[in-house]
């Protein structure tokens, strides 16, 4: 029993919500309406398409992979929505198909590139980040933007829907899908082993190129969604949409736990690693810090959640009985 | 005059595996002394502590009298000892001069590169050794058999005493191969010893002057060439006692499962390979480190697929384009580098298990904890797995132990032909002949098991029918019974005529 509650203390997951937990405290402390309802709904808001891309940045990550396009992806998407409603003349449901078929395709680029030709998915996506913004800034040719869009759209990205931001369930329901998919099927076993060893998997039988092509193509599929999502909320649609949200995505899911060499992590860690980030940078504007102090602690709490989590394992091991550490690195991954 | 090279009851030992046991060994000026020996005899190692890779545990060296404890590479260099592996360690960007230019590390002032002293001293050295290279090549350009030439015009460079040979000619055509004779043959002239380590009989009788065959980690024996024969040589090879225990054969094979005819594959180095394998038997695949065993093995699972040739299974001619089309087929291959291929390490023995079985055990993809957790401890009882449970990760287990789970993996797929990559490698001795009995039982269930070995007792202790690889192909197809004279005179070549002296 001491050791399952040491196990829990030590387990990553853990660390950062109680970092979390501190922020909250912290802000509710010096911000005046930092903890209101309205304000909660706010950061939930403002974190929805960086919470999108980081969801489904996690399986790639697990493979040991990397996808630094979608933020650009994003902007081509919020784009290519914009001409085909506005110039297309589309209907806004339709241009939104349109647009989530443009991401799988944009997706299947990356899987293609990285699975048939072999290259590294950092080279490709690091290729396909500028080709996919290049082509979004060519179409409007920099100047372009889109907006008028009917009320009936912007509800998405600005109204409430039975009492929670609209946008929410958009994200609750990929964030659950994804969730079950690395957690609770095979799709997800695969993706740890291949992450872990992708000769390995690959001599156990494992379509690891099939395998691999997926989670590309999902990123591209809810890049698509996020620029929808992104283009509600701001209520106009340019080609700078999503610029560095990579990072951000990546960031929320090295901080969530999930090893960047692949194999271990978790999606609810990932969520909590949104989380952190975006409590932090909407409670550094109720403490009324500049906006610049946000980057920089973000860049801490990434350093400092790590050490957090790194430090008592490495401890534990010095130790001649490192048994809490087998047992937590366990836990890790099968979570 | 005290010899080049001097070596007194050299020990050397890895954790458990005495690879050295009190070898002693030495070589002349002027003379080339072949060094013969199985896979696993002790031959590298023994080259390891002469380059200074490896330090003895006991003994000593000498180097023209004088008397070393140890080498380092550095100090092995330095006393003029060089080594040709049969893989040429060179710098393919650069060109030849440049790397010739490195190996020979000559500080000049500044570090300043002295371009044209490079080439004229490349130059040189390769016309010494009667070689038409250019010195402004890159290597890349180079064949194997240049690149092995450019090796020893750095040996000569360095002003090597010692030249030591490791298969030189393994991967050379036999116009190359006289070629390379040449060089030897100049090399001794010129005062130099040369150890040289070979498979290829016809090459020792036709370069040594002496010859010392290594078995178990002990010198059987150290002869002149012209007191020996082939046979003599095979004999010293391998006359070791069987000492291990093996399960009994017992039951007649059934139908043919696999029925391989003319398979191709130049990508895995494997031609013209035609063979049966028949349900409740185990066909040993012998042969030396190269053969092309494992490359077959990689074929028959789609890892390389094959260019040419036909795979039937059961009768149904069959392509097997990657592995998950050779398990879907009932083909199972349990690899030989089981920390790479064999297990994923980091991820619990239960996951492991289950690997290859996804779509039967998780209807719908769907995890099934409880099922997946039963078959696991089912295999674990079954195999005397040693692990804390199902949630060890795979690199907590011995050897052995891992061994057993990947052969889990394989056997929860249910196999009709299970392919085994050198099954008892690194496994200790007691799960070694769990593995054997565990082999024989599976066959008895009516499983066609390929068993790849280069334990050469254990493929005349397991086999039904023993089939001998040398280079890419099958040479011989050998009943149960045959000895160990047969195999080896087949895995080196020896012409048939000649077996009937063994």
């Amino acid at each position: 029993m001491k050791q399952g509650l040491r196990t829990f203390f030590l387990r990553h997951e853990t660390i950062l919500l109680l970092i979390l937990v501190a922020e909250w405290c912290y802000f509710n402390s010096v911000g005046r309406h930092f903890g209101s309802l309205d304000n909660s709904f706010d950061i939930v808001r403002h974190s929805v398409e960086i919470g999108l891309l980081a969801v489904v940045m996690t399986p790639i990550i697990l493979t040991g992979g990397i996808d630094l396009s979608v933020g650009s992806l994003l902007g081509l998407c919020a784009i290519v929505f914009g001409k085909l409603w506005r110039d297309a003349g589309w209907s806004v449901g339709s241009a939104a198909m349109g647009t989530v078929v443009l991401g799988a395709l944009a997706g299947g680029l990356n899987a293609t590139l990285i699975t048939w030709l072999r290259l590294p998915p950092l080279i490709v996506t690091l290729g396909t980040y500028s080709l996919f913004r290049g082509v979004a800034e060519a179409v409007t040719q920099g100047v372009d933007t889109f907006t008028n869009f009917p009320a009936s759209f912007l509800f998405i990205g600005q109204e409430r829907w039975l009492g929670i931001p609209a946008q929410a369930p958009f994200f609750l329901l990929v964030a659950g899908v994804v969730w079950l998919l690395v957690h609770r099927t095979t799709w997800g076993r695969s993706w740890r082993a291949i992450g872990f060893s992708p000769e390995g998997a690959r001599y156990a039988g494992i379509p690891v190129g099939r395998r691999l092509a997926t989670v590309y193509v999902m990123a591209g599929i809810v890049a698509a969604l996020a620029a929808i999502i992104y283009t509600a909320r701001l209520g106009q649609a340019k080609a700078d949409a999503g610029s560095g949200y990579e990072l951000f995505a990546i960031t929320a899911v090295v901080l969530g736990g999930t090893s960047i060499f692949g194999g271990t992590g978790s999606v609810h860690g990932t969520l909590l690693g949104v989380a952190a980030i975006a409590v932090l940078n909407n409670g550094l504007v109720h403490a009324r810090q500049p906006r610049e102090v946000g980057g920089m602690l973000t860049g801490l709490l990434l350093i400092l959640t790590m050490a957090a989590s790194v430090l008592p394992k490495m401890l534990a091991k010095a130790r001649p009985t490192g048994h809490a550490t087998g047992r937590n690195t366990q836990s890790q991954t099968n979570a | 005059m005290p010899p080049l090279l001097q070596l007194t009851a050299v020990t050397k030992s890895f954790g458990a595996v005495r690879a050295l046991r009190g070898i002693s060994f030495d070589l002349q000026a002027g003379e080339v002394h072949a060094l013969l020996g199985e896979n696993g005899a002790g031959k590298s190692t023994l080259i390891k502590v002469v380059t200074g890779a490896h330090q003895p545990d006991s003994g000593h060296l000498e180097i023209a009298g004088q008397r070393l404890t140890a080498l380092n590479p550095t100090s092995a260099r330095e006393a003029g000892i060089a080594c040709i592996y049969q893989q040429p360690a060179l710098f393919p960007d650069l060109t030849v001069a440049e790397n010739i230019a490195l190996r020979l590390g000559k500080t000049t002032p500044l570090c300043r590169v002295r371009w044209s002293e490079h080439r004229k001293r490349a130059d040189e050295l390769l016309r010494r050794i009667g070689a038409d290279i250019d010195p402004g090549a890159e290597v890349r350009a180079l064949s194997m058999p240049e690149q092995q030439l450019v090796e020893i015009a750095c040996a000569l460079g360095a002003s090597a005493r010692i030249v030591i040979m490791d298969e030189p000619t393994a991967s050379l055509t036999q116009s190359e191969q006289q070629l390379l004779f040449g060089v030897v043959r100049n090399l001794r002239a010129a005062g130099v010893g040369v150890i040289y380590i070979s498979h290829r009989l016809e090459e020792i009788f036709a370069l040594a002057d002496r010859v010392t065959v290594l078995r178990d980690g002990e010198s059987v024996g150290t002869r002149p060439i012209g007191e020996l024969n082939e046979a003599e040589l095979i004999r010293l090879m391998i006359g070791r006692e069987m000492a291990h225990i093996y399960p009994d054969r017992g039951g007649t094979p059934g139908e043919i499962v696999l029925a391989v005819k003319g398979l191709n594959c130049a990508a895995g180095g494997v031609r013209d390979v035609t063979l049966d394998l028949r349900a409740g038997e185990v066909l040993g695949l012998a042969g030396l480190v190269g053969a092309g065993r494992t490359e077959l093995a990689r074929v028959l699972f789609g890892i390389t697929p094959a260019d040419s040739g036909e795979i039937r299974l059961n009768g149904k001619p069959l392509r097997i384009g990657s592995p998950a089309e050779a398990v879907a087929q009932g083909i199972a291959y349990v690899p030989e580098d089981r920390r790479r291929h064999g297990v994923i390490l980091e991820m619990p023995i239960a996951d492991n298990m289950t690997m290859a079985v996804h779509a039967r055990i998780f209807p719908g993809t769907w995890l099934r904890s409880g099922v997946e957790r039963r078959l696991a401890l089912d295999y674990i009882r079954d195999l005397g797995i040693k692990a804390y449970g199902p949630e060890a990760p795979g690199g907590s287990l011995s050897g052995g132990n891992q061994q057993k789970v990947a052969l889990a993996r394989w056997l929860a797929t249910r196999p009709r032909v299970l392919i085994l990559d050198e099954p008892t490698q690194g496994v200790d001795v007691g799960a070694k002949s769990e593995i054997h009995k565990l082999i024989r039982q599976l066959a008895q269930q009516g499983l066609a098991v390929l068993m790849i070995s280069s334990d050469l007792p254990e493929v005349l202790g397991m086999s039904d029918r023993i089939a001998v690889m040398r280079g890419g192909t099958i040479t011989a197809m050998l009943p149960g019974g045959a000895n160990a004279h047969e195999v080896m005179a087949a895995a080196l070549g020896q012409e048939e005529g000649n077996q009937g002296a063994a």
